[in-house]
């Protein structure tokens, strides 16, 4: 049951030179779309699968391809988000690392799915070693004929370009990206327009995550009904999970959607250390809603965490135990949303701020009676009023814990007063 | 957004039906409809930001709170704006707001004794000890505050505690009041296209200013004020005015700098003209203006050394005398004399109304012919060539409609500013843009094709477009090898112009400045033949067009040809052919030694760099009325915003058509006897064919005077050398006076002090940027010497200096004498450097 699609070869030495990934059967997927299927055939293909994205926001990859115009005159343009900057999400890195074939199969198949002659990857600032082996990637497939003119003979060009961000937690946000893609400040825009209609360099543009184009290789070859199989029926195939915190074996786990939050953490990441005690999960990445030690019997897919007042977002479960006190875990969260607001819009600069300044004042001891509830008031005032979700993002992990865990904030502030 | 778009389509705005036009976003058609919804970032001009966030409304069928700022309206709609929980909503986002802006004047239990002392901010610093904003009554935070009805605040204040930055001429800014609404930096890139203001930092750090740390003159600033006019706080204001407090209130005039006749708002404080702003007039300048429009008139008018009494030369001494005293000196000596010992020159920033008194005093009541312009210099090609341009129909609006421009030798960043952003205009809508131009220049980026002639070969390529545009043979070859221009950017440039069914010629002042103008003259004419095509030629002197019409020339009187015969003019008093007894120099000072006659009078705003007989005040476009004609042909009005008693204190200046009325009766009686401007302007009516009878403001063709005298090339012995020089034509002269010797902050910028150099050239004369080198030509025979300054706008091998038309209050540019007096220009140098 348990097997691994998109990590399967990951412990194979190399894999990131072409030679060992055509070994494994790479570009097959890419071969089999360009040569045998038309354009809409895999895009119908991708839809069937229910691949939802692997970025955050888990909308369908099919319909977002489905939303380009097909009849422009204007050229369209796909653009990978490898700025992976959320904490606690480390699995775009693997696959960058590890198989950047893999992702530059999946870029293939699907520029040719929406008809876009020039792909970008916009991968983050830090990963310079892996944007490195990225580019040696690109360079391979170049020589090999699976990017450029004509790929595989199929009379389909498709030109890649990796773009290095400079370190900014916002231009993960896609509209900010584009921003920052076309040389700007990494803004982000209003919307609508949305990217699909007006997008880079005001064109038609198809924004994914890594992960979700990884996965569209495996959908050619296998099939939307083995890939839904995998996982479930409007939330297809594998997630990687990147458990860290206080787990015994931290890493990234490849399990089907699906698996309970209970067994990745117990079974898979090898439960907690000796004589510590679950204290909360944060599920999606840290911009998702805390989940406490008793709400962790849920499933793990987009519907199943919604459903239980938090987010899937990147899979990214940050596991808290009892020792760590949540005024740590809130001051970090506060820190570092205040620092990488970008300041456009009123609630989220100055709201998150205002976070900052009162969480700060009860890690140093000189909290004030009614903070917590101000913390609430400042939260659900971002919340829904910011014009990028990264608004939401600060307000959702402050709020969620603000509330589950009022009473310790509280007594924290009896305790040093 | 100007122009009344029909309202066809319907929605409910608070449960009542109102209609609007179609494509127009919720927050204007509420506008149009009398509905207020709050919002501190959006503007008419400018895309959605989305920043403030107050301007959230309630729609039916849409989820949480859409911004009326960027959700377009359509039919059917039902929107909320004034909800309960909206209140709340904006109650909490401006609490933000205010938590980083100095609001001690929106909440402050003292607040009723601020606004009594509103117009004394010092004072109120004293009693209310506030002193954190200019309070001038132009926070629409203020506005906000109290149409939001918020009352308290429940965070600190956080104070950044920016240093407030004065280190750039023409505006202050205080970014501790900024609230990052963003509309100056949009207005900077979207309207203006310099993209000098940016954000930087990010998150609670985030501040307005050039990126990387650079000035605003480093970043290539045009002080064009649009950011401060768009501030809906105190963070940026205007120098000049900042502590002024709220005006009393403000007149729609003219700007009195050139000849684009800018529409400005001049506001007043206890009868004094303060400050400057743009006027939303979609008819010309739509809200946009210049540096000296928007910065430099209250310094123009009310610098300390303005002369504001009349004076005569009384044995060894030039004392302060009264009015009647210096007429009847004056009337005196003129009587004494012939009238052909006489000259007046007029200068070309006059209003018509005193252009017209002055050819009336001259011709009717001295009975002289001597009466010239120094717009005669300001229009190079001669006066025939522009009076045939201007009865072409030009339209700056129109240039926004262009499919095709071609614009030869212009550069918008510091004159002519509304051009430049008229032809970005234009690009946006997907025009194109040929430039004729060797030097580099604020729209060359924007250029599709950039030809880069060699200096004074502009009008052979205008020619060769001409010609081919009306079918005639060309030779492309020659006039590539001729211009050394690209024989492949000429072909696309051609192609570019032939495309056009709109075209629009933009010619900057520069391209008329050149001694050789046969090819332009020739080129213009054949162009004007064209249909569809909107010529926009651009020349210093903001009323040249008027003085033609006025006709203060010797050939050329009120309405045409001059009856009377030749004169004597500028050419003759500079050359010295005739010694004249009299010279009455009204408003230009085109010398800098005190030209050769025996009583010298001026009538001007700021006394003269020389020794004169008389000497009579004047008073300025802020204290005289009068009307002014832009290059359109539009006759605009100059308001009067001050009226001061005539005494000690304010100065005893006239206005210059009632100087000469008042002259006109010491000599003869009532000949001239105007009380008011109005007066005039009805005589000129009379007298002048075409005059508009009523100020309609309307762009109207003049009739061509016929008129020969085109410049021909001064056959001068060609001189050798490696460097060309190119004299530039002046920009800053108002008057008398070069502006930038009265206003601070153009004096700041030195655009036009000393020889601009490339860089690349400074270095292969092994200079460095100031030093000081002398230039020689004629064998080394003549030579000049002067500071030289790297200009990476310049092309290699050339060399551009200023060489102005009047000369008031630039003795510091004396070095360059010998070259203000030469006859070629361009014309080749050698370069040496002054000292080791």
């Amino acid at each position: 049951m348990n097997e691994k699609v998109l990590t399967q070869n990951f412990g194979l030495d190399h894999l990131f030179r072409i030679e060992v990934y055509l070994e494994q059967g790479g570009y097959r997927a890419a071969k089999k779309a360009l040569t045998e299927w038309k354009p809409e055939q895999v895009l119908e293909e991708v839809k069937k699968a229910s691949l939802r994205g692997r970025g955050g926001a888990g909308f369908s990859a099919g319909l977002k391809w489905g939303f380009v115009p097909k009849k422009t005159d204007k050229p369209k343009y796909l653009c990978v988000n490898a700025d992976e900057g959320e904490p606690g999400t480390f699995k775009d890195r693997y696959i960058l690392s590890h198989n950047p074939h893999l992702l530059i199969e999946g870029i293939v198949i699907a520029s040719y799915a929406v008809g876009i002659h020039d792909a970008y990857v916009y991968i983050r600032g830090e990963y310079e070693v892996i944007a490195l082996r990225l580019e040696q990637a690109i360079a391979e497939a170049y020589g090999q004929g699976y990017l450029g003119k004509n790929i595989l003979g199929s009379g389909f060009d498709l030109d890649l370009y990796v773009h290095r961000g400079a370190g900014a937690y916002i231009c993960g946000e896609e509209t900010a990206l584009l921003e920052s893609l076309e040389g700007k400040r990494g803004n982000p825009r209003l919307k609508p327009p949305f990217p699909a209609s007006v997008g880079l360099f005001q064109n038609p543009t198809v924004i994914n995550n890594v992960e979700t184009l990884a996965n569209v290789p495996f959908i050619i070859l296998n099939g939307a009904a083995w890939f839904l199989a995998k996982g479930l029926p409007n939330d297809g195939g594998t997630r990687i999970f990147g458990v860290s915190g206080a787990v015994n074996k931290p890493g990234i786990y490849e399990l089907p959607v699906g698996t309970s939050l209970r067994e990745i953490i117990f079974t898979h990441a090898g439960g907690l250390k000796p004589g510590r005690k679950l204290k909360a999960v944060i599920p999606g990445g840290m911009s998702s809603p805390i989940l406490k030690a008793e709400e962790i019997d849920i499933k793990m897919d987009v519907d199943s965490v919604a459903a239980a007042g938090s987010m899937m977002g990147s899979a990214a479960i940050i596991v808290i135990d009892d020792r760590t006190p949540i005024l740590e875990v809130l001051k970090k969260v506060a820190k570092f949303y205040a620092h990488e607001s970008c300041g456009q819009c009123t609630p989220c600069r100055l709201g998150t701020n205002w976070i900052l300044k009162i969480v700060k004042r009860m890690a140093e001891g000189k909290g004030e009676q009614g903070d917590a509830d101000s913390l609430l008031r400042l939260a659900a005032n971002i919340k829904g009023r910011t014009l990028c979700p990264m608004g939401d993002a600060a307000a959702m992990p402050v709020f969620s814990i603000a509330k589950k865990f009022k009473e310790e904030l509280e007594a924290s502030l009896k305790v040093k007063t | 957004m100007a122009r009344k778009e029909p309202r066809t389509e319907t929605m409910e705005i608070n449960h009542r039906k109102v209609s609007f036009p179609e494509g127009v976003t919720v927050h204007r058609a509420a506008e149009l409809n009398g509905v207020y919804i709050p919002s501190l970032c959006s503007h008419k001009d400018l895309s959605p930001f989305g920043g403030c966030r107050l301007c959230m409304v309630e729609i039916e069928g849409m989820r949480g709170y859409p911004l009326s700022c960027n959700t377009v309206a359509q039919e059917g709609m039902k929107v909320l704006t004034d909800t309960v929980m909206l209140r709340e909503l904006r109650k909490e986002i401006l609490k933000l707001i205010l938590s980083e802006h100095p609001s001690s004047c929106l909440v402050c239990n003292e607040r009723t004794e601020c606004q009594d002392y509103q117009g004394t901010i010092r004072k109120a610093g004293v009693t209310t000890g506030c002193r954190f904003c200019p309070n001038d009554g132009q926070c629409e935070l203020q506005d906000l505050v109290e149409k939001i009805g918020l009352t308290e605040m429940d965070y600190p204040i956080y104070y950044h505690g920016y240093e407030p930055e004065h280190d750039d001429p023409f505006y202050d800014r205080d970014y501790n009041i900024c609230i990052l609404c963003g509309r100056c930096v949009r207005m900077c890139q979207e309207v203006r296209g310099t993209s000098v203001l940016a954000f930087t930092y990010r998150g609670p750090r985030v501040k307005i200013g050039p990126a990387f740390g650079r000035s605003h003159t480093e970043a290539g600033c045009e002080f064009c004020g649009a950011c401060v006019d768009v501030c809906p706080t105190g963070a940026l204001a205007d120098k000049v005015s900042k502590w002024d407090g709220k005006p009393d209130g403000c007149y729609v005039s003219t700007c009195p700098f050139c000849a684009i006749g800018c529409q400005i708002e001049l506001y007043h404080k206890n009868g004094r003209f303060s400050k400057a702003a743009a006027n939303i007039d979609p008819e010309v300048n739509d809200g946009q203006l210049c540096v000296k429009g928007r910065f430099c008139l209250p310094e123009v008018t009310h610098h300390f050394e303005r002369a504001k009494k009349p004076m005569l030369q009384k044995g060894n001494y030039f004392r302060e005398v009264s009015w009647a005293e210096a007429l009847e000196r004056v009337a005196a000596e003129l009587k004494g004399i012939q009238p052909d010992e006489f000259a007046m020159l007029v200068s070309p920033d006059l209003t018509n109304e005193s252009l017209f008194a002055a050819q009336k005093f001259v011709r009717d009541c001295l009975g002289s012919r001597n009466i010239d312009s120094t717009a005669r210099l300001e229009l190079g090609g001669g006066l025939g060539l522009w009076s045939k341009l201007f009865s072409l129909p030009i339209s700056i609006k129109n240039i926004a409609q262009a499919d095709v421009i071609l614009a030869v030798g212009l550069d918008s960043r510091f004159n002519f500013s509304v051009v430049g952003t008229k032809v970005r205009k234009a690009l946006d809508r997907g025009a194109k843009l040929v430039t004729i131009d060797p030097r580099d220049s604020n729209l060359a980026r924007y250029t599709d094709d950039w030809l880069r002639p060699l200096p004074g070969r502009e009008g052979l390529l205008l020619k060769f477009f001409a010609d081919s545009l009306a079918g005639r043979i060309t030779d492309l070859p020659w006039v590539a090898e001729e211009t050394t221009v690209n024989v492949p950017l000429l072909e696309r440039a051609l192609e570019i112009l032939s495309s056009s069914k709109d075209l629009a010629v933009i010619i900057g002042p520069q391209v008329f400045h050149y001694d050789n103008n046969e090819a332009l003259g020739d080129s213009l004419m054949t162009l004007a033949e064209r249909k569809n095509t909107n010529f926009i030629p651009l020349y210093f002197g903001a009323n040249a067009r008027g003085a033609l019409e006025m006709g203060v020339f010797p050939e050329i009187g009120p309405g045409g040809m001059s009856s009377r015969g030749q004169g004597i003019g500028l050419e003759e008093i500079v050359n010295g052919s005739k010694r004249l007894k009299a010279i009455y120099l009204v408003g230009d000072i085109p010398f800098f030694e005190r030209p050769d006659c025996d009583f010298l009078i001026v009538q001007d705003i700021y006394l003269p760099p020389f020794k004169v007989d008389a000497f009579l005040p004047a008073s300025t476009f802020a204290e005289a009325g009068g009307t002014l004609v832009n290059m359109e042909g539009r006759v605009q009005e100059v308001v009067q915003v001050e009226n001061p008693p005539e005494g000690a204190v304010m100065g005893f200046m006239r206005p210059d058509w009632r100087i000469f009325a008042d002259l006109a009766n010491s000599l003869k009686g009532n000949s001239m006897n105007y009380k008011t401007s109005q007066d005039v302007l009805r005589e000129i009516r009379k007298t002048v064919p075409d005059f508009p009878a009523r100020l309609g403001r309307k762009p109207r063709r003049m009739k061509a005077i016929d008129h020969p005298e085109i410049h021909k090339p001064t056959v001068g012995k060609t001189s050798e050398g490696d460097f060309l020089l190119v004299a530039e034509p002046a920009g800053y002269r108002h008057r008398g006076i070069d502006i930038s010797s009265k206003v601070g902050g153009l004096g700041e910028l030195a655009l036009e002090e000393g020889f601009r150099m490339h860089p690349g050239d400074i270095d292969s004369l092994g200079l460095k940027n100031g030093d000081r080198i002398r230039l020689s030509f004629d064998n080394g025979k003549v030579s000049a010497g002067g500071a030289v300054r790297a200009d990476v706008e310049c092309p290699r091998g050339v060399i551009y200096y200023t060489r102005p038309v009047v000369f008031g209050g630039l003795k510091h540019r004396r070095e360059l004498l010998p070259l203000y007096i030469l006859k070629q220009n361009p014309i080749r140098v050698n370069v040496s450097r002054i000292g080791t």
